[in-house]
């Protein structure tokens, strides 16, 4: 009851918002519409999901975007390396994915590892690691974008794929939701979600109380990358091919939909809901803007706005 | 020269000021005393301009003066000293005494002749102490600080010096000098409101003390003509007993046992702590004592010695193993190292004891409310509810509640960092009370204190401590506060004396 009455500022704002763009946009509310909608929030919730697990340490992750690029030309590497041009094998896609989610994890772990073991800030640990991550994705290909032949239908499918007779709802959308129950689960329901808050509430004071401090910074910096490895698979999937340059301002994105969704950006307070809520916002934002023909330049500068918009009230209540 | 008359303040329904009458005359050590919430930050909030009475006069040398601010008040010449000291780290002690009102030349900071004043100013102060006015607040301490915030309170003629609690994070020996300073300063004609909860270092230091209770001004008296039991019935209305060690059943097994442990801090201690009782730690600030604690917690690294609980080695690395072996902590600094401050007290309550209420990714909401509803019960942790946030308890009640949060299982040994610090005359009763019955039921307790009186009277067996190691160990009912003092301040050495 309480978790509903923190949320219905996000919803009733999610609702103005569909209601506004149903009135500019006709046809805005059609189920298509919806599930394009939806299919096009995902990527940015998946990453968004583990940012707010980092932010609610009181940390922050930069290199997520770059890891989208990053796990995109690895996997793609992978998998026209192990899976074949001509034919498509399912122990060489699994393979290629998992190489994909190692080098994420990787990245992950130097992250995690450099927050908790040392004094450097986690700013300006990802910043350092999201430039590695870029340039790292920059060398397959002498950086040009390398296309996923199309007799890979397995890795095609996870994000252009339906699934569902009555309503076909895009794969990418499925992936989000059950990784928003597990991410959801893990924060609200297990020892280690309760030690996130605590952590991000007050760190010292979490210490004293027998909170592995070090090892849960660690742990959360991994699976912030891994959720983003995710993310950067359905990404290069939809796009057909691995973009070195892609993924750039995601990390961004995701920052503002965990801080749209409540999330408190010095640690210790947030909810998984709230940034579901928050990247759906900064979604129909994206899409209605697009499909008012509003021109791109306005389109950040409202975005922008609404951004400051939400987390001033969000300070304001705080009070 | 300062003086209220039926001085008012209300805050929504509550009066937190009823009629008060005070005044201060020039060259006056005059302290303030009363329980938490009795009234005294209100009404030195209403002298520094914070808060603006409704009804009441506050007059200043004879004339009327209407303090709306609080650059009214430092105009008027009335600085307050908060307890939260108020200077930039970063800085040097002179940049802080000309803070906001830097000398220039030409439109450029005069950086010399700041220097050259802040140090003519320091020295005719008399803070020899901080004599050197190049260096960063940063490296001074605590002490210390605080004779820059008075140098710079005085460095705009300010001619009422209002001190919040100056002493709670000092050592004996700062605070005597502290004191030098105050009665140095109450010969150049300065008048001092001292406001502290340590009755002896009041009936040593003031002139005249005046009581404040529920608002009310129960009366000033001169210093000289109370002792320290009467103030505690003006305080709280009520008798209090003096405090005496809990009835020890009799030596119990060892419980906890440390041989010449060592780390950045701790100098070789070795010591042995039985289960009933309770074995004070004598020291000044920055003899180790905390760190003894933050050792003893697996906080800080160990680097040589032996620590067994019931015989058992003990290896400290992380709290989780000292937890594991039935040590617990309540360490010093409550807001810092106590409690999760955004959190509600069932949060903080259950925080230990995850283990017992999730299993995997199920969440049992009646253990855990079995748990928060225990400690609430058991440590009378005065509590709108169990979802209240634990920053709207009182000190008291936030420093029962991080005692209380240990105690789901009765851990073996619990070492009290400082637990009294900032709480108020009846919940540091209370929190004796809880002392007792937890020594009573059998826990082995090492207290630390910079209080004392109170480690003479609370424990039975007192350890001397200086710089990070154990001087000698004696029963509490041998030494007294004087005797131990010699030796803390090195006035005597002879650990057989």
């Amino acid at each position: 009851m309480r978790m509903l009455r923190q949320m219905l500022p996000l919803l009733a704002a999610v609702a103005g918002l569909l209601v506004l763009f149903r009135v500019w946009v006709p046809g805005f509310l059609a189920p298509d519409n919806m599930l394009d909608l939806a299919q096009q929030i995902s990527v940015n919730a998946i990453i968004a999901f583990g940012m707010t697990l980092v932010i609610l340490t009181g940390g922050i992750d930069l290199s997520v975007g770059a890891l989208v690029a990053l796990v995109g030309t690895t996997t793609v590497y992978g998998l026209i390396a192990l899976g074949g041009t001509e034919t498509q094998s399912v122990p060489g896609v699994m393979a290629a994915m998992l190489l994909g989610l190692g080098a994420a994890a990787a990245v992950g772990l130097v992250n995690g590892l450099c927050a908790a073991r040392t004094r450097m800030p986690p700013f300006i640990i990802t910043l350092a690691t999201m430039l590695v991550a870029r340039g790292a994705a920059l060398r397959f290909n002498e950086g040009r974008p390398m296309h996923i032949p199309e007799v890979h239908t397995l890795f095609l499918w996870l994000g252009n794929g339906r699934v569902g007779c009555v309503v076909p709802v895009p794969v990418p959308v499925l992936v989000m939701l059950v990784l928003f129950v597990l991410a959801a689960v893990l924060l609200h329901r297990t020892r280690f979600g309760q030690h996130l808050y605590a952590m991000g509430g007050n760190r010292e004071a979490a210490l004293f109380t027998g909170v592995p401090v070090a090892r849960i910074e660690a742990v959360v910096y991994v699976l912030g990358s891994l959720l983003a490895a995710v993310a950067g698979m359905i990404n290069a999937s939809q796009l057909y091919s691995a973009e070195p340059a892609s993924g750039s301002g995601f990390e961004l994105s995701a920052i503002a939909a965990a801080v749209v969704g409540g999330t408190s950006f010095t640690g210790g307070r947030g909810t998984m809901v709230g940034t579901l809520i928050g990247a759906v916002i900064i979604g129909i934002l994206d899409k209605g803007l697009n499909q008012a023909g509003v021109h791109f330049s306005l389109q950040y500068i409202v975005k922008g706005l609404v951004i400051l918009a939400a987390v001033y009230a969000d300070v304001r209540r705080d009070r | 020269m300062l003086s209220l008359r039926g001085v008012t303040k209300r805050f929504g329904g509550i009066t937190a000021l009823d009629h008060v009458d005070f005044d201060l005359r020039p060259g006056e050590i005059h302290a303030l005393l009363g329980e938490n919430g009795a009234g005294k930050s209100t009404l030195i909030k209403v002298l520094g301009g914070i808060h603006v009475p409704e009804a009441g006069s506050i007059d200043i040398d004879g004339r009327p003066a209407h303090i709306r601010g609080v650059a009214d008040a430092n105009r008027r010449g009335i600085r307050l000293i908060h307890q939260e000291l108020s200077l930039a780290p970063n800085l040097t002690i002179a940049e802080n005494i000309y803070l906001g009102r830097e000398p220039r030349r030409l439109g450029l900071l005069d950086r010399r002749r700041m220097e050259r004043d802040a140090a003519a100013l320091v020295e005719e102060l008399g803070l020899h102490e901080i004599r050197d006015v190049r260096t960063v607040v940063a490296d001074l301490t605590v002490a210390h600080r605080q004779l820059v915030e008075i140098a710079r309170a005085l460095s705009c003629r300010a001619r009422v010096l209002v001190l919040d609690e100056p002493t709670s994070s000092l050592s004996e020996a700062e605070t005597e000098a502290l004191f030098a300073t105050l009665r140095r300063l109450r010969e150049q004609g300065v008048g001092i409101i001292y406001i502290s909860h340590r009755l002896a270092e009041i009936l040593r230091l003031a002139d005249r003390i005046t009581v404040l209770r529920d608002g009310h001004s129960i009366g000033t008296q001169p210093a000289a003509a109370v002792n320290q039991r009467e103030l505690i019935r003006w305080m709280v209305g009520r008798d209090v007993a003096a405090q005496a060690p809990p009835k020890s059943l009799g030596p119990g097994d060892v419980a906890l046992e440390v041989r010449d442990l060592r780390s950045a801090r701790v100098n070789g201690v070795s010591l042995e702590l039985r289960y009933g009782e309770i074995l004070g730690l004598a020291g000044l600030v920055g003899a180790g004592r905390s760190e003894l604690a933050r050792a003893l917690f697996g906080i800080d690294a160990v680097e040589s010695g032996e620590v067994r609980v019931d015989g058992r080695p003990v290896v400290l690395r992380h709290p989780r193993d000292a937890l594991a072996a039935g040590i617990v902590l309540v360490p010093e600094d409550r807001k810092r190292e106590g409690l999760i401050a955004l959190q509600t007290v069932a949060f903080n309550l259950a925080l230990p004891w995850t283990r017992e209420w999730i299993t995997g990714p199920v969440f049992h909401a009646q253990r855990r409310r079995a748990i928060v509803d225990r400690a609430i019960r058991d440590f009378r942790i005065k509590t709108a509810g169990p979802h209240e946030c634990v920053l709207n308890l009182s000190g008291g009640n936030q420093q029962k509640l991080v005692v209380g949060k240990w105690m789901e299982r009765r851990p073996k040994v619990l070492i009290l960092d400082e637990p009294t610090r900032g709480v108020d005359v009846g919940a540091r009763e209370e929190m004796f009370e809880i002392i007792h019955r937890l020594v009573e039921s059998g826990m082995a307790v090492l207290l630390i204190s910079s209080d004392l009186l109170e480690v003479l009277s609370l424990s039975h067996r007192v350890a001397v401590y200086k710089d990070g190691r154990i001087l000698f160990t004696a029963p509490a009912r041998e030494l007294t506060s004087e005797r131990v003092m010699e030796y803390l301040t090195g006035a005597k050495t002879d650990e057989n004396a």
